[in-house]
């Protein structure tokens, strides 16, 4: 009869606090999946993709870079609307856009764009992977964490019988905690 | 239903109150006693303000795409460029930032690099596996991108820079951002001709 009462507690916990971290779970791994790409390489940014494209642009006929030529440049690319700042560099020039940047070579007057756009909403995921919004947040996280974890311990007795913890359960569960010890053994 | 959730509607609203007033006071108070540095004499004016308050404005440049913890801003030129790092009160910076302009009030603050440093930061680059948990130097001055053989070229440099200098060690500089606002552009600022 107390068994029946513990479990009938595990598993209300098991679903209410599941339900509670589907959001941030799935936030997380859709993150977590854009990092992992980011790190190894695949990414060149995780906020926002970005393309280059490669263009000969016209040097400046007087020698001297000033806001007129740098419009000049990109009323040629179809930029003209999208300027927001240029710097002097030593030898070339790079003009800011509001989405991305262009930057001209003054030695050969090879030009190189850089264009990106917003990840929309993973951006916004990945601010809370990487709590960058800090104070409240970190707490909340860690909450969630904390939730996780119950959910893990929870989650194991759930099912009885063949399928539970002490049959097909034990198994799966060994397997999950012996695969990462391997790689932390190999690579740590 | 919209009567329950009143309560905590009024808990998230005080919530959010009490934590916008921190910040704010602390940079009344710290603007009061910060001094404005310029780019172009950053390098040179620096260390007669190291951890005291400074203001600065520039293009953002870059924006370190790894959660953005580190900006570095230019004046008319890339001649010189200085970083701005997150800090309690500013956690990140956005790369849309990048090409802006930029006004930012932070505490100046130095770091020394000296044989020791070098050292690890040697060590570190070659044998990163024995080494990973100094994790001190990773990105410190060099590019988070950088291959090793550049970490390497530029920790020679370093030593050669150390050499000439005659001193125990080199002092580079950077602004621990507690404020900063975007400005801005000329388009915004262009007022618009009257009808008249």
């Amino acid at each position: 009869m107390k068994r029946k009462t513990l479990r009938r507690w595990n598993n209300a916990i098991h679903r209410d606090i599941g339900y509670l971290a589907v959001g941030l779970t799935i936030i997380y791994a859709l993150s977590g999946i854009i990092m992992n790409h980011f790190k190894s390489g695949d990414f060149l940014h995780p906020d926002y993709s970005k393309r280059y494209e490669d263009f000969q642009v016209q040097l400046p006929e007087t020698g001297k870079v000033d806001k007129t030529y740098v419009l000049k440049i990109l009323e040629q690319v179809g930029e003209e609307d999208n300027y927001k700042s240029h710097v002097m560099g030593n030898g070339y020039v790079q003009i800011f856009l509001h989405t991305g940047y262009l930057y001209v070579d003054l030695t050969n007057g090879e030009a190189q764009q850089e264009i990106k756009s917003p990840r929309y909403l993973l951006k916004e995921f990945n601010l809370l992977h990487y709590n960058n919004i800090k104070k409240w947040f970190t707490w909340f996280s860690d909450v969630y964490a904390a939730a996780l974890i119950v959910l893990a311990i929870t989650g194991l007795f759930i099912l009885r019988g063949k399928n539970g913890i002490l049959h097909r359960g034990a198994w799966l569960t060994a397997a999950g905690i012996i695969i990462p010890a391997i790689i932390i053994l190999i690579y740590a | 239903m919209i009567k329950k959730l009143l309560p905590l509607l009024f808990i998230g609203l005080m919530l959010a109150f009490a934590c916008n007033q921190g910040p704010k006071e602390t940079t009344e108070e710290t603007t009061a006693d910060s001094v404005l540095l310029a780019v172009a004499t950053f390098n040179t004016d620096a260390s007669a303000y190291v951890d005291q308050p400074v203001w600065i404005e520039g293009t953002a440049y870059h924006v370190c795409k790894h959660g953005g913890k580190r900006m570095f801003i230019v004046g008319d030129n890339d001649s010189v460029m200085v970083e701005i790092t997150t800090g309690p009160d500013v956690v990140m910076f956005d790369e849309a930032l990048v090409g802006s302009r930029v006004n930012v009030l932070g505490i100046l603050k130095e770091e020394r690099i000296d044989d020791k440093y070098l050292n690890e930061w040697e060590a570190e680059v070659m044998t990163p596996e024995e080494n990973h948990e100094a994790g001190l130097h990773e990105g410190t001055k060099g590019h988070e991108d950088q291959p090793d053989e550049d970490k390497l070229e530029q920790i020679n440099d370093l030593r050669e820079q150390l050499k000439e200098s005659g001193n125990d060690y080199l002092s580079f500089y950077s602004i621990e951002a507690i404020y900063f606002e975007e400005l801005p552009t000329e388009e915004d600022t262009t007022e618009e001709p009257s009808a008249e």
